[in-house]
């Protein structure tokens, strides 16, 4: 192998790679299979280094109590045993799910429920209450970028239609009693104000900003990957059934809620918590605690009015304006 | 055990343990923090095993469980905002078939590295406890050994090719293909 890049390589492992480096070596990687075989080759060796010198130091540990283990011990086990060992603990969790134990491992299995139910559901329409709204020290300043926005339609009241992972219209009022919709189809990205022309983009994320959630990159509208990431940024509870209330109407009796708390480093709500059908794992309500909305930190929910099939044109703008609108694209 | 857990559980668990070490260090390849790359690992386990009824069985594992990797990093990165010490979606695609490969020709010589590991002591086994034990970078070990970066990590360079040549050696000595 050319020194040169096996050098670079030996970097990598080290993680003392320039950025210009680091694209040196991606480009190699791609350039030949060959070398991505060798740069395999490399990182199979430096992986099973971690590995075996983890796992020694933890036999060599003494022996105590798991609940004592310092964490970052803790966390230093066999990648080979911690993960076969995860593999058994689901299996387990799966023969037991029917044992009503609030863990961490029945909260999973709950989760795939979950999961598979969102992916079976059609159309849905979703209302968004907003429970708080606080602005942090750093963007009280009149002067800050956030601040100097023009203020958007307020989402309290919200209604959010969602189709799929990418397609939805989002309907708010304007303080005039105004409709200002916002939407996507999946190819493109629009927004229909109260007045002016309609605008539209190939981007996306052009007229999803409004969308809580966007700033992590994880809009509300997007349930499949905001489900999926609960599963690797956050810890979950199921939490303990409550006895149902009939005498207050308790609409749901059946209902479970299952808490969800992000773990350090990672991107999205502090908290979020799901209220779902206990037969069917469907979602009634989503809380988001602590939640990026521009300059804002919010709470909110977003609570599951209908399930229905929109026509095919429902997610386009042209659904929600008049022909004599003016359509401009950015 | 034997009792509770099923046939196909048990074929899941199996294959696992077979694909791990490739799964894991093509993670390592792309989830540099050790601590986060052991939680993508377990993410992926709980993946495989949920998904193994989609499995078909007449495919190699390898690949389908790189895939549930690729998802899995995915998210990760997703979740932390991209690490721009990473490699793009090409390299990546590259990279789960070099893994793939490297596994079926290379994984059992791994299997000296415990023998070659117990080769070495005085300063090469310092660094390499100080660096995979504790994980350390070169510049850390250097103030904790009095060395320069550099040499540390030219030092590392020097025991990583060794210890690749050993398990060469010893594997072709059993005849391990």
């Amino acid at each position: 192998m050319n020194p040169k890049y096996q050098k670079l390589i030996h970097g990598y492992l080290d993680n003392s790679l320039s950025t210009e480096q680091q694209s040196e070596l991606n480009q190699w990687i791609k350039a030949d299979p060959k070398h991505a075989r060798q740069f395999a080759s490399s990182m199979m060796l430096h992986d099973r280094l971690r590995s075996e010198l983890a796992t020694s130091q933890e036999e060599a540990a003494p022996v105590v109590a798991a609940s004592r283990l310092p964490s970052r011990l803790w966390r230093r086990r066999s990648f080979a045993l911690a993960s076969t060992a995860c593999v058994l603990l689901l299996a387990f969790s799966l023969l037991w799910q029917s044992v009503d134990t609030p863990s961490a491992s029945a909260a999973v299995v709950e989760l795939n429920r979950i999961i598979e139910a969102n992916e079976h559901s059609t159309d849905r329409t979703f209302l968004i209450s907003v429970l708080e709204a606080v602005i942090p020290p750093k963007h009280r300043d009149p002067g800050s970028p956030e601040r100097r926005r023009p203020p958007k339609p307020s989402l309290d009241g919200a209604v959010l239609d969602v189709r799929g992972s990418n397609q939805f219209v989002l309907k708010r009022m304007t303080p005039r009693g105004e409709l200002f919709i916002t939407g996507s189809n999946g190819e493109t990205s629009w927004a229909v104000r109260p007045d002016g022309p309609i605008r539209y983009s190939d981007d996306l994320t052009r007229f999803a900003r409004d969308l809580p959630g966007h700033e992590d990159r994880l809009p509300i509208n997007n349930l499949h990957d905001g489900l999926e990431a609960l599963r690797t940024a956050y810890d979950l509870e199921l939490l303990p059934q409550e006895a149902p209330d009939r005498a207050a109407g308790q609409e749901h009796p059946t209902d479970r809620r299952m808490l969800a708390v992000k773990k350090p480093g990672f991107l999205g709500a502090a908290r979020v918590e799901i209220q779902y059908a206990e037969s069917s794992g469907k979602i009634r309500e989503m809380r988001f605690d602590d939640m990026a909305y521009g300059p804002q930190r919010i709470a909110l929910t977003m609570t599951a009015t209908k399930e229905q099939t929109f026509p095919d044109d429902y997610f386009d703008h042209s659904s929600h304006h008049g022909q004599e609108r003016v359509v401009e694209y950015e | 055990m034997e009792n509770f857990v099923d046939e196909t559980t048990r074929q899941a668990t199996r294959q696992w343990t077979l694909a791990q070490p490739a799964v894991s260090a093509f993670i390592s390849s792309v989830v540099r923090d050790f601590r986060d790359r052991d939680d993508v690992l377990q993410n992926v386990a709980v993946a495989v095993v949920e998904s193994f009824h989609a499995y078909d069985s007449n495919s190699p594992f390898i690949p389908w469980a790189l895939g549930i990797a690729r998802r899995q990093v995915g998210l990760y990165w997703r979740r932390r905002g991209r690490d721009p010490l990473v490699f793009d979606d090409d390299a990546v695609a590259c990279l789960a078939i070099a893994f793939h490969e490297e596994a079926q020709t290379r994984s059992a010589k791994f299997d000296f590295l415990q023998d070659c590991l117990g080769s070495f002591d005085g300063r090469a086994k310092k660094l390499l406890g100080l660096r995979y034990r504790d994980d350390m970078k070169p510049a850390a070990i250097a103030s904790e050994t009095g060395m320069t970066a550099n040499s540390v990590a030219k030092a590392l360079q020097r025991i990583r090719d060794q210890l690749r040549a050993c398990i060469e050696r010893k594997s072709l000595e059993a005849s391990v293909p």
